[in-house]
This record gives C-alpha cells, structure tokens and sequence, in this order.
C-alpha cells in the first residue's frame, strides 16, 4: 500500500482518465460531447463524403432515421457489435461497411458481418473457434448455405420452450442471411432469373437493365414506365392472351416480389401523399401489394382483367377514389384488390421518382470512386427529404451525432475509474503512516465524487439524448429500464455520499451503474427483444401513452433502481462487517486495528442507515409506481389488478421492502439482519425485472429470454451465498468482538 | 411507550384503548405482520409460477380466490422428479387478506398512536385496509363481458367470458320473439326444470363446460355422451362428445355442451345435444356446415316455433351500440400496432344519439359500464368490447392517494431530521 503514497499525482491522473472517457472522442466513438453543439462540418470535395451519406434519412421498424443508425443496428443483429470489420479482421466505420453492402455487394461479401460462436454451428460451417474466430463473411458462408437453411427450417418447426442453444443460433444465423440479403437489395432489385423461360417467351430479357448498353439501372424503369403509358393509352389490349399485358403483369410481380428484398424505404413520402408514407424502390414503381403475394393464386383471371380494363379507362381523379373505395369495401376480394394496386401501377404512378435516379448516381459513383457526382447526389437526396417530409427529418443530424457518443458505452468505462478510485481510498486507510494517508484517501474519495457527477451527466444526456429522439418518457422498454435504474442508483449514491464522504456510495454507485449498462448491452444483443437492432422501437398501441409511461414506468423503475442500492449497499455491509470479522483478532495491537475498529462501528452504523434510508424511497417508488400501474391496467383494460406475472412481480418488492422496514422498526432484525434483507431485495427485484419475463405468460412478457436464465441463477446464488456467509463466518471465527446484528 | 400513555389521559389515549381490547393485543402484533407478508410473498411467487401451468384465470381462482391452495413442486425444476409429489398447502388470497385486514386494525386500535408525528403511518395503513378490502369487493362483485359488433350494424347485449345458458325462443311472431333461457347453474344432471313460460319440461341428461367434438361417420358409434340423442344437430351429424377439463388460460377456449331431454308432460319429444360456440355459434357454420344447425335447433309444439341453442349467457342494455368503423393501423414496415379505434353511435333509450370514439387507453364508460377496444380484425370488420361492471372501481384511486399523502408525510419528516442531523454534525470531510 506504501506506493500509493509515491504517486501524489494518481488521484489527479484517473481524475482526467476518467473525464476523458465520459465526454471526449475516443477510439471508434469519435465525436464528442462538444460535437452536439457543433454544426455539420462541410463536406469534402476530393474524397467520397460517407458522413454526409451518413446522414440520409431513410425509414425502418415504423421510424424515421439516419442511414447511420440502420448501419449500426443491423450490425449489431449481425455482427453484436455497433461497429464492423474488413477483410483483414481492422474496424471500419459502421457506415463505410453499409456503402459497402449497398452499393458494391461484391466486396461486401468479402467483409467479416457474421458473428457466429456457438461450436456446433461453427461445426456445421467446418470451423474452429480457436482458429478461426468467430467473425465470417458472407463469401466464408456462402458454401454452406444449403445446410444453414436447412437445419433452420428444422429447429424452426420446434415449440420455442423446447429449442436448445444450437436450434437458437442457427435461426439466428439464418435470420442474419436473410437480413443481409434484405439489406444488399433495398436499392437495387434482385435480377430476374437468367434462364427463365418465361422472360424468353414474352421477349422481355431487352426490358431489363443491362449493364453494358444502360448507364443505370433508371433505364430499366424508365422502360417500365414506357410500357405501363402505351397499355394505359391502349385499354383494349387488357385482356388475358395479350403478349403486352402478360408483360406488364410479369414486370409488376417482378417489382412487387422486389419488396419482399427490401429492409428499409428509402423513398421519403410523394408530394401530395396525405399519409406521408415512405416507400420501397419497388412500392415507388408498383405502389403496395394490397395482400399477400400468395393470394394471386386465388385470383379470378376473368373478373380481374376486366376490372383493371375498366379502372385503367376511368379518369386519373376519379380511379383515385375508386381505387380508394375498392380496398375499402372489398376486402376480401383478391381479384378486385390486386386490380386496383394494378390499376394505380399502370394509371397513376407515371414517372420515376427522381429520387431513384439520386439513389442510382450514388452507386454507380461509388463505384466508379467518383466524389463529385456521389457528393452532388447525397446533397440531392437529403434536399428532397427535407423538402419532402419536412417534419420527419429534424431529429437525424443529432440522432447521427449521438450514435457516435455513445454515451452509455463510455460511462460504463468510466464507472470502473470511480469504483478503482473509491478502493484505492480505502487501501490509503489501511495504510501504516496514518496522517499522510488520511489526506491521500480524501483525495481519491473525492475523485471519486467528482467523477461519479461528471459521468452522470453523459448517462443523463444519454438518456435525455433518447427521450429527445424518440419524443418519449426513459422508460419504453426492457433495455431502456436498464439505463434507467442504473442512472436511478447512480444519481441517489452521489446525493448519498454529498453528505456521507465514505467513498462506499460511489463505490456501490459504480458497480449498479457499470452492472446495469453491460445488462443493458446484453439486453440490446437479445434477438427475441430486440429483432432489429434498434433499441428505440415503435411502442405497441396499448403502450403508446405518453402519460402513463412518464408515471407508472419511470415510478416502478425508481423503485427497482433504489431497492438494488439497497440491496447493494447491504453487500458493502456485509463485506465491511466480515472483513473486521476475519482480519482482526481481540489480542492484536498496532496502528492499524486501534484505527480500524475506532472507524468500524461509525462506517456500519452510518451503511445501516443508508440502506434504511434507502428501502424507505424503494418502499415509497415502488408502492406508488405498482398502484399507479393499477390506475393504468383500470383505464385499458377495465381491472384495476389482474395477478399478471409483471404485476405480481412488482407487487412482491413493494411486499418485501415493507417487510425490511418492519422488521427493523419492530427490532426484529438489526443491521446485520437489515443488509441480509436487503441483499435478499435484490433477488426479488431480479425476479422481477427479468424472472417473470422468462415465464412467456401475462400482459408484459416482452420475450422468452432463455439466454438470460443462467446469469440470472448466477446472480441468485451469489446472493444468496452473501447473506449466508455473512451468518456463518462469525461462528467459524468467533470472538469476542463489537456486538452487532 | 409507558411514559407515552401516561402523558395522554384522553379516553383515546393508547393506554385506554389497549385495556378495552386486550384481546386484541396479541392480533396487533408486528411480528404477526411480518409473518403474514412473508407468507403472501410465497403466495404470490407459487401463485406467478403456476400461471404457466394453469394460466392466470386457474392461478386465480386456486391461490388468490381461495382460503388456501395445495402446489406441487413443478417436475421441471431442479429435483422436481423427486420434490413433486408431496402435496405443499400454501395459504390462500382470502386467508392471508382476511388475516391482514384483521392484523391492521388491530394495529390501528391497540398500538397505533394518534400523534400529528406519527399521522402519516395512521393514513398509509387507512390506505392499505381500502386497497385490500377493495380487491377483495372487487373480485366478488366485478363482472366481465364482451360485445361483438360487426360494421354497420348494432348489439344491445353483453355475452359473458365464461356461463353459458340453454335458450328456447318462440320465434312464432316475427315482430316479437320470446326468450326462455336456463343459465348454467340450473343445468344439473338428472334434474328436470320447468317453468311456466316454457310449455315443455327440460330434463339434463349430461352438461359440461368444455369438450372435443367430432364428426362420425353414420353408423359409426357416438359415444356414451350424446348416445341416447335422437333428435336435431346431434343425429344429423352423429356428433360425438367427449368431456375434457375446462381450460382456465388465458387463450383458452371452451366448448360448453349440454345433452337434454324434452318433455311434453311425461311424454318424451326426444333428445338433443347443444354445443356453445366461445365466439358465437354462428361460427359453426365454418367449422362444418353440418353444424350451422348448432345455433338454432327448431321445435314445433302446440302450433308454435322454438328454437334451442347453448350459447353464452346475455345481459340486454337498455341502450344500445352501433359500430359505424374501425380503424387498425400499424406503424409502416412493422408489425407494431399503433391505434385500434371503433367509430361508434350510442343510442340511448331516449332516442338520443351519440358519436363516440372508443381506443387504446380510451373506454366509453357509460350506464356503470366501461366499454375496452378488446379485439378487432379489419378484414372481416367486427370490432370486440370488453365490457366491465364494477361498482367498486373508484376505491383504489382514494386508497392510492391516501398511501401517497401518508407515505410523502412519513418521509418527509425521516428525511429532514436526517439532513437536520448531518448539518449539525458536520460539514462533508
């Protein structure tokens, strides 16, 4: 422990460390919190501008986000990480990965997207994790297709209950493929079959785009189009057996199956659109399949071509509100629905969106390594949004900023500066030269205090930054609820130690605060909870209550947060409280013991305290946010309690604090006995939080997360192991020591 | 406590009224509480895991809605294939409740003092013997339906989620039918009812509140069920009818039966099998058209038309509702639900006519009833309500403000003497 005293300056140097990693640019996380304030910088003119690409809004899962949040979500479905890899195995930019995919599917396929470390699925694949990692391309993939498919399907027809781990991660690996295919042909359509008969007998193979004599792939549509313009001039010849129609039907599958291949819609709401809808390449071209693709099988040829002869020779206003008043009425009429979305291919959608020819001039120049013209069709693309959906795209340049941040990947690093700063504090203590060392604690307690406020603050503009986007309360789902009690926990340890400078509080702080970002984390890898990556999803209808989130959520959730403090300061306790148990003896004398025991009854009284201050606001939270929540489930579902799983779970935290506070003002259990319940607190909560989503029954069960269930067992046991030691060691090394507990 | 009791001589000081009750002592103590709430916890725990196996309704009526439960250590668990079979008793909602109720306000009367200090601990504990007394109210008296409107046109009754009734009506008269209908309660096997709207005695031969079914072939035996049936749906598609356990979870479905004899004096007309539908039996025509006939079995007699069917059990509104639409949109290129909305016309009893919107978070609370967007399917327009009486519903809102204002006031008072105390002891080190 004399180092410590060597280094005067360490408390000053983990203070910058520490400031460093919560708010300055770092490694992959390259912007700052300064950035925020920062306007976009200029683009470059010599080389190809994937930031201002970046910052393309597109929409996917029902929200409208920059094409850098697509990159990093999909990423972190395929790859668990927010961050992608060359050739080489070296980390590129999400984004340049995305361009990649995009535009250039040939060297994409040569990047290492796949994350793949289950060993009998590498087994299938003919790898060693050992040897081989556990990152592939699609290229490595490639090959083994056949069986990845296959042994999906196979696991696929298992009830989820009765999947392994190996049936779980080749769904997920098949899920990958598809996702990637998906993404590869958002913006260009997958080629129609070489060797189809069918485009041989129609005489259509010159409609399709040809690399050779097309500059793009515009031409191909553009030809569409010319097609769609003569049979609408040309209504007679709607009628089965024409060689035209047969080739407007084909070309309109071809398009509408295109859809089917497309991840995201690229194509921002039609001037004049009143739903404000983002398209498809293919729904730009065709419009929506009104059902699903299967159910032309069960069209009526006869009725179908009359229809659509009938539509195509009504005036443009006029079909509008036909078209309109078909999908409203006839449901359940594939041939009259599929008449009409042809019916609107053909009549109403009569040029190529320009935004298509945007969309192309990126590609080819990003092959051809042009900056100028791929620098020209970014700014055209993001000018047309913003013209086009002006009040959807206000939100992406901070969105895009932010995802660079990263606010909760940095404070989960930090909060191990503040914990390795409060341990260092109290090995100052424990050191011979009493004086000196007092000081030197100090210093670290305080570097620890200080710091603790500074990561707040990016945790907090964390999750504000979210509640901003979202335009929601900070609590809308399982891995926002992590963010949220971590934050809780930190922010009542900093009031806490303001006024009780042990250095145990931040400590505590620290490990609730890092311990519930790396769940978060996890939670955000879960392919059941998070299917698409995006952590900000779409709230379901009956959740979509500003209100009530902002109320019962965030209430419950302080209440989870303040019961872990608790249950964490408990451990502290106990820890303190068997330390003196096994290292002091009643004999022993020196400067070290006098000084120990002089400080050990202040330090267990004062943590005595602290957890009955805290169970008293987890008591208040929890209580208020579980009858709030009754409130809630009174108004959309008519029962003020309905013994669902969520409920229940809840309603044992607030059963359970009460019982500490009783037991403690009754004298039941003393401060040994209250730590032991407290710790005991955390394994309610646990339960509570995830235990009752494990079940798969009630109202809130989000996901069956089985990859959970281990490290929740973990967690009991050690708790368990906790309170059961903090019983038996005094027995095993009795002495006459301080009466506590 | 002593020095306490001495100081107060008013008839309510604590002193006088532990010598009132001293019986009640003993119920008043806080170590009885702790015992009591740890027992609830296991209740609970025992009461979620169970949900798995017999769903939340089945959870409910075994552990909560009861005086105690017996629970088998699921097989699943670790040792479970040697831990299942012994027989656990966990004690029920109803003791456990009643117990608390009878715990509190003893407290209340021999322990807890009426001091401006200790106030808020009075009003928390007010507020939990409402919360508690009202769940239970609210369990015996709540009373759960659901509405099935199809677009266009309008309902003026409730079916109940779970009873079924036997229905005889007199569809002679166009203009006004009559309605005879014999709830579930009544139908036991063996019993034979008669009432004096209904011309013909209704002897039960067999009822129960779920079975399988199926579709012999003719010839083939039907079964010692509906064996003796020789009348209606039950003969033309020698439908067969095997009992099986009612399914208390939360997606079950429950097909109730009932196989019953008619009678003219004591001469027998014949006997018939009635199957309920859980969603009407108008949708038996799509399970089999030979069962369309499920949903109305005529008879003739004494020159009028009857017709018979199970279905389940009706309240008539005196007003009624009309679905003009529904809407179900979902967020683009997900399949997250972003709005369920019926478009409706309450038409009251008066002749008053009133447009309504009913949606998530949004109920139509009319006439003692509350209206909830339950189901909707947009490609066949019809749009469900779940229908809630429960004259009870404002207590938990009194409970949930008193634990509020008690909680706030007690720790209030912790925190600023804390924090009086830390300034004078001393600044932060």
């Amino acid at each position: 422990m004399k180092f410590l005293t060597k280094f005067p300056i360490l408390p000053g140097f983990l203070f910058c460390l520490g400031l460093y990693l919560a708010i300055l640019p770092m490694g992959s996380t390259r912007s700052s919190l300064f950035d925020f304030f920062t306007p976009e910088s200029k683009p470059e003119t010599e080389s190809i501008d994937l930031e201002g690409f970046s910052h393309i809004p597109v929409l996917r899962g029902g929200r409208v986000k920059p094409m850098d949040s697509v990159a990093r979500n999909t990423l972190l479905v395929l790859r668990n990480k927010r961050t992608a890899l060359d050739e080489s195995g070296t980390k590129i930019p999400a984004i340049e990965w995305f361009a990649n995919v995009l535009f250039d599917p040939e060297e994409a396929d040569k990047l290492k997207t796949f994350v793949v470390d289950h060993d009998q699925v590498l087994g299938l694949l003919n790898r060693k994790f050992a040897k081989d990692g556990k990152f592939y391309s699609y290229n490595d993939l490639e090959p083994y297709l056949e069986q990845i498919d296959q042994s999906a399907r196979e696991s696929g027809k298992l009830e989820r209950e009765k999947q392994d781990s190996f049936d779980q991660n080749i769904i997920d690996l098949y899920r990958s493929l598809i996702l990637y295919r998906k993404l590869k042909h958002t913006l260009s359509p997958p080629a129609p079959p070489s060797d189809s008969e069918m485009i041989a007998d129609l005489g259509i193979e010159d409609l399709f785009f040809n690399p050779e004599t097309d500059p793009d792939q515009v031409s191909e549509y553009q030809r569409f189009r010319d097609l769609t313009q003569a049979i609408s001039k040309e209504a007679d010849s709607i009628r089965m057996g024409s060689n035209e129609f047969a080739k407007v039907v084909f070309m309109l599958d071809h398009y509408s199956r295109a859809n089917l291949w497309s991840e995201f819609f690229p194509v921002p709401p039609e001037p004049g659109d009143a739903k404000k809808k983002w398209r498809k390449l293919g729904e730009s071209m065709v419009g929506e399949e009104p059902l699903d693709s299967q159910e032309k099988r069960n069209l009526d040829p006869v009725q179908f071509s009359s229809l659509l002869r009938e539509l195509v020779l009504t005036e443009p206003n006029e079909l509008r509100k036909k078209i309109d008043f078909i999908y409203e009425t006839e449901k359940m009429n594939p041939s009259a629905l599929f008449a009409a979305q042809y019916a609107e291919a053909i009549k109403l959608r009569r040029d190529v969106d320009p935004i298509l020819q945007s969309y192309e001039d990126l590609r080819i120049s990003f092959l051809d390594k042009d900056p100028v013209r791929f620098n020209s069709a970014v700014a055209s693309i993001r000018n047309a949004c913003e013209e086009r959906a002006p009040d959807q795209v206000g939100k992406i340049n901070f969105e895009k900023t932010y995802n660079e941040f990263e606010p909760f990947y940095r404070s989960s690093l930090a909060y191990i500066i503040v914990f390795v700063s409060a341990c260092l504090s109290w090995l100052c203590l424990a050191s011979d030269s009493a004086k000196f060392n007092s000081k030197h604690a100090t210093s670290f307690r305080n570097v620890a205090y200080q710091l603790t406020l500074i990561i707040l603050l990016a945790h907090t503009f964390g999750l504000l930054g979210r509640m901003y986007i979202e335009g929601r309360p900070p609590v809308t789902n399982l891995y926002s609820s992590a963010l949220f009690i971590g934050w809780g926990a930190v922010l009542l340890c900093w009031f806490t130690e303001k006024y009780l400078r042990l250095g145990i509080a931040s400590a505590m702080g620290a490990v609730v605060g890092c311990g519930s970002l790396v769940i978060a984390h996890n939670l955000s890898l879960d392919s059941s909870l998070n299917p698409t990556g995006d952590t900000m999803e779409m709230m379901r209808a009956v959740l979509d209550s500003n209100f009530w989130l902002a109320t019962h959520v965030v209430t419950v959730t302080i209440g989870y947060s303040t019961t872990f403090l608790a249950g964490f300061l408990g451990i502290a306790y106990v820890m303190h409280y068997l330390l003196f148990q096994v290292t002091t003896s009643p004999n022993s004398s020196g400067k070290l013991s006098t000084l120990l025991s002089s400080s050990r009854k202040r330090v267990e009284k004062t943590l005595g305290s602290m957890i009955f201050g805290i169970t008293c606001f987890s008591l208040f939270f929890s209580l208020i946010g579980t009858v709030l929540g009754g409130i809630w489930a009174d108004q959309s579902w008519g029962r003020f309690w309905g013994w669902d799983a969520k409920e229940n779970g809840a309603l044992l935290i607030v059963i359970w604090n009460a019982i500490i506070l009783h037991a403690r003002w009754s004298g039941v259990a003393r401060i040994r006995g209250i730590s032991c319940l407290a710790i005991f607190g955390n394994v309610v909560t646990a339960w509570s939080w995830f235990g009752t989503n494990m079940l798969g029954v009630g109202l809130h069960s989000y996901g069956f997360m089985d990859k959970a269930f281990n490290p929740l067992m973990s967690f009991i046991v050690s708790q368990v192991v906790v309170i059961a030691l903090a019983y038996t060691v005094p027995i095993l090394f009795r002495r006459p020591s301080i009466k506590t507990g | 406590m002593s020095a306490n009791t001495r100081k107060n001589k008013s008839p309510f000081s604590l002193g006088v009224r532990k010598k009132a009750f001293p019986w009640l002592v003993p119920l008043s103590s806080v170590r009885l509480t702790l015992v009591l709430l740890s027992l609830s916890m296991i209740l609970i725990f025992v009461a979620t895991l169970e949900q798995v196996r017999i769903g939340i309704r089945g959870a409910q009526a075994e552990y909560f809605e009861s005086f105690f439960g017996i629970w088998y250590y699921p097989t699943e668990f670790w040792g479970g294939s040697f831990l299942n079979f012994i027989p656990l008793p966990i004690p029920g909602g109803y003791l456990l409740g009643g117990l608390l109720i009878l715990n509190l306000i003893a407290a209340f009367i021999t322990r807890f003092q009426m001091t401006y200090k200790k106030m808020g601990i009075q009003i928390i504990h007010l507020g939990i013997i409402l919360l508690l007394i009202g769940q239970m109210v609210t369990q015996a008296i709540q009373v759960e339906s659901r509405m099935q409107i199809n677009k266009g046109e309008t309902s003026n009754y409730l079916e109940r989620f779970h009873g079924v009734e036997l229905v005889f009506t007199d569809i002679t008269d166009a203009s006004e039918s009559k309605v005879v209908a014999i709830p579930e309660e009544m139908l036991e096997v063996g019993r034979t009812l008669n009432t004096p709207k209904f011309p013909l005695k209704v002897r039960v031969k067999s009822f129960g509140p779920n079975c399988n079914f199926d579709l012999k072939e003719s010839g083939e035996n039907r079964g010692n069920i509906t064996a003796g049936v020789d009348r209606g749906v039950g003969v033309s598609s020698n439908l067969s009818i095997t009992p099986i356990e009612e399914d208390f979870s939360a997606e079950g479905v429950n097909f109730s039966y009932a196989v019953f004899e008619l009678l003219d004096q004591s001469e027998s007309l014949g006997t018939w099998t009635a199957v309920a539908h859980p969603a009407g039996n108008s949708r038996w025509e799509l399970i089999h058209p030979k069962l369309a006939g499920l949903s109305f079995q005529p008879i003739r007699h004494d020159g009028r038309l009857w017709g018979m069917e199970l279905r389940a059990k009706r309240e008539y509104l005196p007003f009624s509702i009309e679905l003009l639409g529904i809407e179900n949109e979902f967020y683009q290129g997900t399949d997250i639900p972003h709005n369920f909305e019926s478009h409706i016309n309450l038409n009251l009893e008066s002749g008053q006519k009133r447009k309504a919107l009913v949606y998530m978070n949004t109920p139509l609370r009319h006439a003692g009833k509350t209206f909830y967007q339950y189901q909707m399917n947009k490609a066949a327009d019809y749009s469900v309500f779940q229908v809630i009486r429960n004259p009870s519903w404002l207590v938990p809102y009194i409970a949930c403000i008193l634990v509020s204002v008690g909680l706030l006031w007690q720790f209030s008072f912790h925190l600023i003497s804390f924090l009086r105390k830390q300034a004078k002891a001393a600044p932060a080190v």
